[in-house]
């Protein structure tokens, strides 16, 4: 019988996390104050997090232990599973070994308890009463609402209204565990009353839901916020994922090639990929990739060839999927049309080129997600199904190049409730993206006379 | 162009920011006045969307849209840090 799983006894569970900031070549540029241009200092950020938290925010400390009372509720469910997907590998029918990280198996469904206990933990132990939050669809609502729970801290949540009213499950969770779930814009705040007496129906947003929590933790006696992704201390707790990962492939004498996660604010995809990234520093022979979504059609549309990665033509030509390197999909405006809710240690880390990004189509990540579903049965978030096209994508160059690839993913979370999603992508109401066949001539035409691999 | 407007407000795709599907309608106004900062990145492949903003918003939000900087987790958080103290210190009166 073929061993299709690696299960970490209890005792085996990593006991430290991981800090990326001691090995980094080039240190991050410190977080600047918008009111007085100086670096960020501890006081700073006092009203909203406890000091012990940013202390590891700004901590250049490898190793971080992990507290008892953490480890203890971490056994709950981890060690997660490393699973071989070797039915998903027989549907792509290439010379891959695709290991994923469950951490679907923990109670919320996904990866967020990771970083919702330790930061529950920390406020408790600061004399923290309760904490407030901003939610959208939910995952990391209910993650910290369960965690608040364990320890016996109040815990409300503003969840963006039409988010409120459209994810009814994950809101009944929250309930579930204790927490007060708030439609936001609300009138338990300034923030959530001046929006109201502008808008009064309003359907919310992210920015005024995280307005409200931050005004309200600034507000209440005893009281915090907490954020689940982004921050330099939550990507720490998440690489329990990754350094389980690589206790679990030792055991099967195996280092993956890539590794994957999908990148939303960069928590799980740092969880899974910081171990890796800390081995690539010292000079093993890994990829680590976010897959991010976009509304750009995937490069797997355009033709196998070498090309140059960038406009400029000065990185070596690589074989890849392509467009050709003067493809620009349309344009895009500088300033207000960028989005900044990447984690810095990401976007520093595919700055310094340790890390890879590529994006992946709506319609594309779904397709991804149900063959994924019919081969190894479990159901993904739709989130998780970004990295699933990145890994069906990697699997595919691997046939192209005709190379044996190890590759293993976060699978981040399941989808059961986030089924609607997948209803909307049955029906056909999630839109398309057709190439324009003039564009797909016009880059065949740009790498004409690239060597095809 | 009213008529496509029209169509256009009941389109779905999956917000990147809140996890689910959402209506472009929504996405025109995440920002009350203005429309989310992703919206170029999320619906430019589907429709005409700028020649549909300056359509649909008046030139000055279409310039304030334009030219807002987006900020970054951290800052963003110093700033509500600094907007709650002063809410705390001398509540409105709304």
């Amino acid at each position: 019988m073929e061993q299709m799983k690696v299960v970490l006894n209890d005792d085996e569970m990593p006991t430290q996390w991981y800090n990326i900031q001691a090995d980094l070549p080039t240190p991050m540029s410190p977080p600047l104050h918008p009111g007085t241009g100086q670096p960020v200092g501890p006081d700073d950020l006092a009203p909203i997090f406890p000091m012990n938290l940013i202390e590891q925010e700004v901590s250049q400390q490898r190793w971080i232990d992990i507290p008892e009372e953490v480890l203890a509720k971490y056994l709950i469910w981890r060690p997660t599973p490393l699973c071989r997907a070797r039915n998903f590998e027989k549907l792509l029918d290439a010379p891959v070994k695709i290991y994923y990280k469950n951490e679907g198996y923990s109670p919320a469904g996904s990866h967020k308890p990771n970083t919702a206990i330790p930061q529950a933990y920390y406020n408790k132990i600061s004399g923290i009463k309760r904490i407030a939050t901003e939610t959208g669809a939910g995952q990391w609502g209910s993650a910290l609402s369960m965690a608040c729970q364990m320890f016996g801290l109040e815990c409300r949540v503003f969840m963006v209204k039409v988010s409120y009213e459209q994810k009814p499950y994950r809101r009944l969770m929250m309930k579930t565990w204790g927490a007060e779930c708030i439609a936001s814009p609300s009138t338990l705040t300034e923030a959530g009353r001046q929006v109201l007496a502008e808008h009064p129906d309003s359907p919310g947003s992210l920015g005024i839901a995280i307005s409200e929590a931050v005004e309200d933790a600034v507000t209440h006696d005893n009281s915090r916020y907490s954020l689940g992704s982004v921050l330099n201390h939550v990507l720490m707790h998440q690489t329990i994922i990754g350094l389980e990962a690589k206790k679990q492939l030792e055991k099967l004498g195996v280092y993956p090639d890539v590794v994957l996660g999908c990148a939303g604010g960069g928590s799980n995809l740092g969880g899974i990929a910081l171990p890796f990234v800390c081995d690539k520093i010292h000079g093993k022979n890994v990829t680590t990739i976010a897959a991010e979504p976009t509304s750009c059609p995937t490069l797997t549309r355009g033709p196998f060839a070498y090309d140059f990665g960038d406009l400029a033509k000065k990185t070596p030509l690589l074989p890849m999927y392509t467009l050709g390197h003067d493809y620009v999909p349309a344009p895009i405006h500088a300033g207000g049309l960028r989005y900044h809710g990447m984690a810095p240690i990401i976007s520093h880390l595919v700055k310094e080129g340790l890390m890879e990004a590529r994006a992946y189509n709506q319609l594309d990540t779904f397709d991804a997600g149900v063959k994924w579903a019919r081969s190894e049965g479990f159901i993904p978030a739709p989130e998780t199904n970004h990295v699933i096209a990145a890994v069906v994508e990697e699997a595919r160059r691997a046939k192209e190049e005709g190379k044996e690839k190890v590759i293993l993913f976060n699978w981040s979370g399941h989808g059961l409730v986030d089924l609607a999603a997948y209803d909307a992508f049955f029906e056909g109401k999630l839109l398309p993206y057709e190439l324009p066949e003039e564009e797909i001539q016009r880059a065949l035409k740009a790498t004409n006379g690239f060597p095809r691999p | 162009m009213m008529e496509k407007k029209d169509d256009y407000q009941k389109m779905i795709t999956r917000c990147p920011k809140l996890g689910h599907e959402l209506e472009f309608s929504y996405c025109l106004k995440e920002e009350g006045d203005l429309p989310c900062p992703r919206i170029v990145k999320c619906w430019q492949d589907y429709l005409p969307i700028e020649e549909y903003l300056k359509e649909f918003f008046s030139p000055e939000d279409w310039e304030r849209f334009q030219k807002r900087e987006p900020k970054d987790k951290m800052t963003t958080l110093l700033e509500l840090i600094d907007l709650a103290k002063k809410r705390k210190d001398k509540p409105s009166s709304l």
